[in-house]
């Protein structure tokens, strides 16, 4: 019920693939220098700050800051230096025409339209009790259709309602006391723990983690009361809180 | 002190217009002095409801390029001496307006000594509306009692909250304002119309006024008097009421009930 296209198969007719486009957040890596030896330095200490957050991370090699396009055989150093520091290089940003043939050499796709979110690269607390004292975001007006509201890194609280439409998301957890009519999103960035907590459930649509469930219609018993959401497995699992 | 107050909604035909037709009327009447501004460039309607449109020289457009002064091109209405309508231009398009022009045109009446100024927001959210709301002190959202035009509403709420002049310098924002117009007592007993009550529910504001759909309406519009001015009419009293609560007084909010047949019309089914 959370997969929505798993509903759409039909048992006589099963094809042996599907094919789904979706969006992933994805590492730019842009290298200003093509000595193996530097990048792997570099890397190293970078992925030594978050290992959880960069173990076999899938990073895009942008090679506009370069002075001079490298040839086939040093962006295949550069790429080699990238798997040892722990990550997969797996495209090349869009650029020249140089980089097509490049890409073309070394068998790795040309990622078009990457644009990179305007803050900065995620240094994710590692685990770090200390760290995870992020105190929550806290919203007290009125979430309005078309509106949008993020914890980055952190539990969202909203002490009014999120109207029909609007978005409420959160990496950590999304808490709303007042109607929830529109769409509530926990674990933005895959934390299978987050949960959704709400006074009055209408959602449109609940995600944690990426698992979702849209609502076409609301089970009675789940309609107006207090709801929280929770993933067990890969399932998005709901129930009345309280009585 | 001048406030300026913005009629919107989001979605079309929710009665906009009449709306902000009726109210400067209104505050007219109780001798403020009121502009009226279309801010719907392109689709000028309010000079039609106000009875004015054969009297229209220069418009809103013409006085932001400087083609003429805003004097000239402010027409006074027949029937207050103190109600004048600055109306919108029929033959360019939206981009014509600037916020350094509108801002301009604010200020001016502001200088003038108007009580009240009138925005009058074309549908949607586009460049129109967001200027028209963006000076704004207040904001009436008209809303009919339907899933749509609430949804629209709770949209422009948010705008009104994030994109105005006032939400931007964080003082204190836009006062808002929900008006049900439209609204059939009747067709929400039978639960085919959403009610006053689920209408503030959804959007969370007090209602300044809640006007019962109403044949007067159009008779109104057509003829260029707006529908507060003929007192015989529902519409009218619900919109004088509206009036009052903006300035501040306490009333009880009527037709929102359908009315009570009598006697003789219960025995012999009138």
């Amino acid at each position: 019920m959370n997969k929505p296209a798993e509903a759409i198969r039909t048992p006589s007719a099963t094809p042996p693939l599907e094919i789904r486009f979706g969006q992933v957040g994805l590492a730019q890596v842009r290298i200003r220098t093509t000595d193996p030896g530097a990048i792997l330095d570099e890397l190293t200490g970078r992925v030594a700050t978050a290992p959880h957050f960069f173990e076999r991370t899938a990073v895009c090699l942008d090679l506009s800051a370069l002075e001079k396009e490298p040839a086939a055989e040093e962006l295949k150093a550069v790429v080699d230096a990238v798997s040892r520091a722990g990550m997969i290089a797996v495209g090349l940003a869009h650029g020249t025409a140089t980089v097509d043939a490049l890409a073309r050499e070394l068998d790795l796709p040309v990622l078009t339209y990457f644009r990179p979110q305007k803050s900065a690269p995620p240094v994710l607390p590692a685990a770090d009790p200390q760290e995870l004292t992020v105190p929550a975001l806290l919203n007290h007006t009125p979430v309005r259709s078309g509106q949008r509201v993020y914890g980055r890194h952190r539990d969202l609280i909203v002490t009014n309602t999120v109207g029909a439409g609007a978005e409420v998301i959160a990496d950590g957890c999304v808490h709303v006391y007042g109607a929830l009519r529109g769409r509530a999103i926990a674990g933005a960035r895959g934390d299978v723990s987050a949960r959704v907590f709400c006074q009055e459930f209408h959602a449109e649509l609940v995600s944690i983690a990426g698992v979702f469930r849209v609502f076409e219609t609301i089970p009675p018993e789940l309609a107006g009361k207090p709801v929280q959401a929770w993933l067990s497995g890969d399932d998005l699992r709901f129930a009345r809180i309280g009585s | 002190m001048t406030e300026i107050i913005v009629v919107t909604s989001g979605k079309g035909g929710v009665g906009k217009t009449t709306t902000s037709a009726s109210l400067a009327c209104g505050l007219a009447r109780r001798g403020k002095k009121v502009a009226v501004i279309d801010f719907d460039i392109g689709l000028r309607n309010l000079d039609l409801i106000m009875g004015c449109e054969r009297r229209v020289v220069y418009d809103f457009v013409n006085v932001i390029h400087g083609d003429c002064m805003l004097k000239q091109a402010l027409i006074k209405d027949k029937r207050f001496d103190n109600l004048f309508v600055l109306a919108a231009s029929q033959t360019r398009d939206k981009d014509a307006l600037t916020p350094e022009g509108v801002k301009r045109v604010l200020d001016e009446l502001t200088a003038d000594q108007f009580d009240y100024i009138i925005c009058d927001s074309p549908a949607g959210i586009e460049k129109g509306a967001h200027l028209a709301m963006y000076f704004a002190d207040r904001a009436v959202v008209v809303v009919n009692p339907e899933v749509s035009s609430v949804r629209d509403s709770d949209r422009i709420l948010g705008l009104l909250a994030s994109k105005t002049a006032r939400a931007e310098a964080g003082n204190g924002g836009v006062k808002e304002h929900l008006l049900l117009t439209r609204y059939s007592p009747k067709r929400v007993a039978t639960g085919e119309m959403m009610s006053v009550d689920d209408v503030k529910e959804i959007l969370g504001l007090d209602i300044v006024g809640v006007v019962p759909e109403s044949q007067d309406v159009l008779t109104a519009s057509n003829a260029g008097t707006p529908v507060i001015l003929n007192e015989a009419s529902a519409a009218s009293q619900a919109y004088e009421d509206a009036v009052s609560r903006l300035l501040g007084e306490t009333k009880p909010l009527r037709f929102i009930e359908e009315p009570k047949k009598g006697f003789f019309a219960r025995v012999f089914g009138g």
